[in-house]
């Protein structure tokens, strides 16, 4: 078998004496889907957010295709290939939609902090970044403040900014959050679509989002994960049952 | 959002192409054929102080925007940037050996570097994050920096200062810069290379990734780029045209004191650039400009010249803080639209009125301070070229009445002048 894209294990993080993820391993395999559920305050965030050294783990480790991530700055993670969107759209939203997208692809097409080229004099630059905004259907309002777009636009763009580095582990936390059926629709179109081919790992409330992307789900309640699986064998698990889905389904209809 | 501003969809790429793969010249062109132009317009020697004290300005205040427009750093001690770069020219001025054989126009190079150098220095430790920490220390190295001067006497002079004589550099095409004009020539062109270069440099990667740290530094650093390197890159950039700056005022000046160094210059710097506009690159040049010339022809017309140009600022503060250059931008939508014409009628029936407004106001703050200060007996005084005694009841009357009926007027007129720019600026039929 292959390194895993992601790899946890024995990974801790206490804030004070609250201990918010306690001893989670998790091996997520490349150009798998994973979602990551379960109930409000279980850690889902928290987790994302020591993957990406938003946070320094208590414990434990984070290993990005088989290399170890403890230490590490959230630009230098980003740099080995992994990129994250947030919970609260984080946008650039005094720059234009266009902007956005294009200092997203600066790094990864090698310009580092360059200031002897123009980035308007690239067309490998212009023409990147007009893809990306055709891909998230957001070519028309190129040239508008980021800060104008719409919500569910907004998010489109944070998944486009998210994506546009070429990074091949995708992190999603809650990108449909906040969205009406036709936006959630839409947004899960656009997330199979841009992460073809690569690892995608999200946390997400709404089950129908989850059970219509997701290859393995894991279940996170109070720091742990209790199940992990295809998405019908975690629906059966008595014990998911018990802790969070039987309540979301029950809520569902 | 009803009307949306849609381009033909169908051809993304042209347009693309048509609109930021070019550079424009087309306004440094114009500003290069004015900055030759202006010596032939304001012919006076007192003209062409005025106007080399501007363009240095614009330099220092385009340079400070570096960091706060661009790069979101509020600095409270940029003035030692551009004060060290100074002082360093002086010093090469006074290497007899070493000034002969360099021509006059190369030195603000050297100032640029030192400028820069102490910004590696300073930025090493204080680019770590933006916000009110930034500002902290920018604060307490301006003030270290200052303090300096009168210890550090070998470099910095105490308080005389250092002097020098421009004319000692080596002849340049036989040019000693001996005239005032010559000195304009050459702060011009470094003014323009200057400008031109920071807009560039605004232009680079990482010169946009100073806008994406500004707006979002967590955003940043998630797409691969570390906020402090982008800020530390930004402001020894910045660093090293406040050096030019520096270098400019020490040929034209040929004094550089602690005065180059202090919090007040720092301060002054700081709202020469929100004056103008922080948010757009052009905004601290007319800053600067506007600034300039309160400072040097107010001042020959009233004592309380900077009373003024610190209301002017809080008023800035309070209501434009895009500052003059978004001022002037607020009204693009406008034309674009092509309905610019609209605000003419308004704007003449509502400003011209708060003008009036304001002078009575300006007329009645130099009665009071000229009934308090003036020596006894000299009751006399002018005020917008009218000479009255300001101890009579007569003037104080006329005054209060111009500028309440300057104002009152305004206030009935505004509302239509706000419907009229509300007109102006919807899409699509009569309003």
């Amino acid at each position: 078998m292959s390194t895993p894209a992601l790899e946890l294990t024995g990974l801790k993080k206490s804030f004070g004496k609250a201990e918010i993820i306690r001893g989670i391993d998790l091996s997520i395999g490349k150009a798998e889907r994973h979602a990551i559920i379960g109930p409000n305050g279980a850690g889902k965030s928290t987790l994302f957010n020591l993957i990406t050294a938003r946070f320094a783990p208590t414990e434990g480790h984070v290993k990005l295709h088989g290399q170890d991530l403890t230490g590490l700055q959230p630009f230098q993670i980003n740099r080995m290939g992994l990129s994250r969107s947030f919970q609260i759209t984080n946008i650039f939203p005094k720059m234009s939609v266009f902007e956005n997208v294009r200092c997203a692809l600066l790094w990864s097409q090698g310009y580092k902090y360059s200031f002897w080229n123009l980035v308007a004099r690239s067309r490998r630059l212009t023409e990147g970044a007009e893809a990306i905004l055709d891909q998230i259907n957001l070519l028309e309002r190129r040239d508008m403040p980021a800060g104008m777009l719409s919500y569910a636009e907004q998010r489109a763009l944070e998944i486009g900014i998210t994506i546009a580095g070429g990074a091949d582990v995708i992190m999603l936390d809650e990108p449909t959050a906040g969205m009406s059926h036709s936006e959630t629709d839409y947004i899960t179109d656009l997330i199979l679509k841009v992460t073809e081919g690569k690892t995608l790992i999200m946390v997400e409330h709404d089950m129908g989002v989850v059970f219509g992307l997701a290859d393995r789900i894991s279940v996170l309640v109070y720091g742990e994960i209790i199940a992990t699986g295809k998405p019908e064998d975690v629906r059966g698990d008595p014990k998911v049952q018990e802790a969070y889905l039987g309540a979301a389904l029950e809520a569902e209809h | 959002m009803t009307d949306q501003i849609t381009t033909d969809p169908t051809k993304p790429a042209q347009r693309m192409r048509a609109g930021s793969m070019t550079i424009t010249i087309g306004p440094w062109i114009v500003a290069a054929i004015a900055l030759m132009a202006m010596p032939y317009i304001f012919t006076s020697n007192s003209a062409l102080t005025i106007m080399n004290q501007m363009w240095i300005t614009v330099v220092f205040a385009l340079a400070y925007n570096m960091l706060l427009g661009q790069g979101g750093m509020l600095s409270f001690g940029h003035a030692v940037y551009a004060g060290v770069g100074g002082f360093a020219c002086m010093h090469i001025m006074n290497m007899s050996d070493l000034f002969a054989a360099m021509p006059l126009p190369v030195l603000p190079i050297f100032g640029g570097l030192f400028g820069m150098g102490l910004a590696m220095i300073v930025g090493a430790f204080s680019t770590r994050s933006a916000g009110t920490v930034f500002a902290m220390i920018s604060l307490g190295v301006g003030e270290l920096i200052a303090a300096c001067s009168v210890i550090i006497v070998a470099f910095f002079g105490g308080e005389e200062g250092i002097s020098g004589d421009r004319t000692y550099a080596m002849p340049f095409f036989g040019n000693e810069f001996l005239q005032q004009i010559d000195v304009y020539y050459l702060t011009s062109f470094w003014v323009l290379v200057s400008a031109v270069l920071m807009y560039l440099w605004s232009r680079t990667p990482v010169g946009r990734m100073a806008n994406a740290v500004r707006d979002n530094p967590e955003r940043a650093e998630f797409l691969g780029y570390s906020a402090r390197w982008v800020r530390f890159y930004s402001f020894v950039a910045s660093g090293f045209f406040a050096g030019v700056a520096g270098g400019l005022f020490a040929i034209n000046y040929e004094i550089l004191t602690e005065e180059n160094l202090n919090t007040a210059s720092s301060g002054v710097i700081l709202l020469v650039t929100f004056l103008g506009g922080v948010g757009f690159f052009f905004g601290p040049i007319i800053g600067a400009i506007a600034f300039t010339l309160l400072q040097t022809v107010l001042s020959l017309q009233t004592e309380l010249w900077a009373f003024y140009a610190g209301t002017l600022f809080v008023a800035t503060v309070m209501f434009f803080p895009g500052g003059l250059a978004g001022l002037l931008m607020m009204h693009v939508p406008a034309f674009k639209l092509g309905k610019a014409n609209l605000l003419v009628v308004p704007y003449i029936k509502t400003l011209i009125p708060a003008a009036i407004g304001v002078f009575g106001l300006c007329a009645l703050v130099e009665m009071v301070f000229h009934f308090r200060h003036a020596a006894t007996g000299d009751d006399e005084m002018t005020v917008f070229w009218m000479t009255f005694d300001s101890h009579t009841i007569m003037p104080w009357i006329i005054a209060v009445v111009v500028t309440a009926v300057g104002f009152g007027i305004m206030r009935m007129t505004a509302p239509a002048m706000k419907e009229a720019w509300n007109a102006a600026n919807t899409a699509g039929g009569k309003s």
